[in-house]
């Protein structure tokens, strides 16, 4: 008897399921935050798919039909910002580096990692023109400056260990990437980590050294907040889809100048993105994939903010990743084997028999 | 039924108004005695730390913005066994001392200056006090761009904000001593420096030390405020580092620390005030 009314129960629920799956609810908005903002807190974001997605309205596009609004925020107080808004539950879908990530999961705040924004970024330390400083050693006892909690303190960290050095055996000073170009042409600070060409060709600082290891810096991500996930898994579908179907246009070649324009509406010169994405296929650089290279680097991440004491409690990268949206895009779009996968060291995977 | 009594004949109010000070005065009035004021004070903390516990408890707050006690407490412990908040603290409390000490200076000259000669207090005063006008966040933008934003700008800011009450708490002292003990001074022909040093500045002294308690407090107050804006050592730099790393913890365990460190300053400093006062002259 027992064993006839499980049998029912669970037919009930199979059938049940698909039902209530059917009568999906949609949520009335949408809200998308970027860890990042324009020169001086413009609304815009550059260097990732999602940025591209929002310079072009493609969310806007797919959800006006079902009337559900998008709602973009830019948090000049970055990482960290964001996963106080996340808190808040103020935040549906975000962009993010590795620290704040990380920093967000120890403190027990719950996402689904769904895709790669954005890898293989550049970035170089750079000192005032007249500074003394010429390799990473010589940062020694000097003031340098990065954004606090967000993925450039990490990338620093890095970089000292590989010469032996710790954040202490330096003055490590919190700022706005805005303050840090003022800071840097008065020569308030000694030293920082930045991307822009602008202070360079302005004769204003000098680049000592180019971070280009992948093993330095990790890629940029997108996820969802899992409150949202379980409740409207086909829009977190959808918005994927439409993500990934907009990354085709994005890593276009031919698209090539038009992107950088796009991207430069931060108040960033376009000068800055040609020349972090010179020698790069746009299709490496935009690449959506959660492979070996990405969950790899995200537990190297995991890792390191645990070494470096940033998080005291312990992390773990179980259950984070959530890749069947993206499978699903992929093979909704026939992208299958579009993107090339890399491995732990960055370096592409030849696909078998190649 | 009593209402309608006490209205009608008010002499029914005054066995009623006697009856209820002697059930609630001498209980309270012993409280106070018995556990000193501290005792009663506590009572309203701990009404806080029990609401901040059932607020943990019910989640009325996420965890990550509003840690439980019992966690902020172990980070209290881990930050003071680790000395990761000596350390801080020790920088901070070297930064007011200096502060402290510059300002209290200034403060001091400034203050003797316009309470000994009125002709200083003609020069000084109008400027003195549009100058006391500013608050410290007022002056932050001119101090970078003066000094940096190195130690010289920390200290600065502070110190401008101690320079005040050092100066009108010394003014006032010394328009305050008593006109017959310059009096007597007079008949005696004490030289300036005696003046200064046997009458003006033992007779303004607890004056002084008010101020001194004064500018400390601002000093501290303004101590975290400054670091906040670009420091990478100090109370007020853990303060916002924390608060980046989401560590609200560590952010309660600062801003314990710094309402405890100004409360040690104005107990100790209010303790010598009263101390001086003793012998501090009453008559004018």
């Amino acid at each position: 008897m027992k064993k006839f009314v499980s049998l029912i129960a669970t037919a009930l629920i199979a059938v049940g399921l698909p039902l209530a799956a059917q009568a999906q609810e949609n949520p009335k908005t949408i809200r998308i935050a970027f860890s990042s903002a324009g020169v001086g807190g413009k609304p815009a974001a550059a260097s990732g798919l999602l940025a591209t997605a929002h310079q072009r309205g493609i969310l806007e596009k797919e959800f006006a039909k079902d009337g559900i609004k998008v709602e973009w925020t830019f948090f000049v107080g970055a990482g960290p910002a964001t996963n106080e808004a996340l808190a808040l539950k103020k935040i549906d879908f975000a962009t993010q580096g590795d620290l704040p990530l990380v920093v967000a999961r120890a403190n027990g705040l719950r996402t689904r990692i769904l895709l790669t924004d954005s890898r293989f970024s550049r970035n170089y330390v750079v000192v005032p023109t007249a500074s003394t400083i010429q390799t990473l050693e010589d940062l020694r006892g000097k003031k340098i400056t990065v954004q606090k909690g967000t993925a450039g303190q990490l990338t620093l960290n890095r970089l000292l260990t590989q010469v032996g050095l710790k954040e202490s055996d330096l003055k490590v000073i919190d700022m706005i990437s805005d303050s840090q170009k003022a800071a840097l042409s008065t020569g308030d600070v000694d030293a920082a980590i930045q991307s822009s060409t602008d202070l360079v060709v302005r004769g204003l600082v000098r680049r000592i050294y180019k971070i280009e290891d992948p093993k330095l810096q990790a890629p940029s991500q997108v996820w969802v907040a899992e409150e949202f996930e379980a409740k409207y898994p086909h829009i977190v579908q959808r918005f994927v889809t439409a993500l990934l179907r907009e990354s085709v246009w994005a890593v276009d070649e031919k698209n090539r100048d038009e992107l950088f324009r796009l991207w430069s509406k931060t108040g960033n010169p376009y000068s800055d993105y040609k020349e972090d994405f010179k020698g790069w296929a746009l299709r490496d650089r935009l690449n959506p994939l959660i492979d070996e290279y990405y969950t790899s680097s995200l537990n190297k991440s995991i890792a390191e903010v645990k070494q470096f004491r940033f998080v005291r409690r312990d992390v773990t990268a179980d259950g984070w990743i959530e890749p069947k949206y993206q499978q699903a895009a992929l093979k909704e779009l026939k992208l299958e084997g579009f993107w090339d996968e890399f491995d732990a060291d960055g370096k592409r995977k030849k696909p078998a028999g190649k | 039924m009593s209402t309608i009594q006490s209205l009608d004949k008010p002499l029914v109010i005054e066995p009623l108004a006697s009856l209820l000070p002697r059930i609630s005065i001498p209980s309270l009035g012993n409280l106070p005695a018995r556990f000193g004021r501290i005792g009663l004070g506590i009572i309203f903390p701990l009404l806080l730390l029990y609401l901040w516990q059932i607020a943990t408890e019910r989640v009325w707050l996420p965890p990550q913005l509003l840690p439980e006690p019992a966690f902020v407490w172990e980070t209290l412990v881990d930050m003071v066994s680790s000395g990761e908040l000596a350390g801080h603290l020790a920088v901070s409390l070297q930064r007011v001392l200096w502060s402290v000490l510059i300002g209290g200076s200034i403060g001091l000259a400034i203050g003797f200056a316009m309470g000994l000669s009125k002709t200083a207090k003609a020069y000084l005063y109008p400027s003195f006090s549009l100058f006391s006008q500013f608050p410290v966040i007022a002056w932050s933008p001119l101090m970078i761009i003066f000094f940096g934003i190195d130690e010289a700008l920390k200290i600065s800011t502070i110190t401008v904000a101690v320079i005040v009450p050092f100066a009108v708490a010394t003014y006032k002292g010394i328009e305050n001593v008593p006109v017959k003990l310059r009096e007597v001074g007079q008949i005696y022909q004490f030289s300036f420096a005696q003046t200064l040093w046997r009458i003006a500045l033992p007779a303004a002294l607890p004056a002084i030390l008010g101020g001194v308690r004064q500018g400390a407090m601002q000093a501290w107050l303004a101590l975290v405020f400054v670091e906040l804006l670009a420091s990478s050592e100090g109370l007020g730099y853990l303060l916002v580092y924390a608060r980046n790393l989401m560590q609200l913890d560590v952010v309660m365990v600062c801003m314990a620390t710094i309402g405890l460190v100004g409360l040690i300053f104005d107990f100790a400093l209010g303790f010598i005030e009263r101390h001086f006062s003793r012998w501090a002259p009453k008559g004018r």
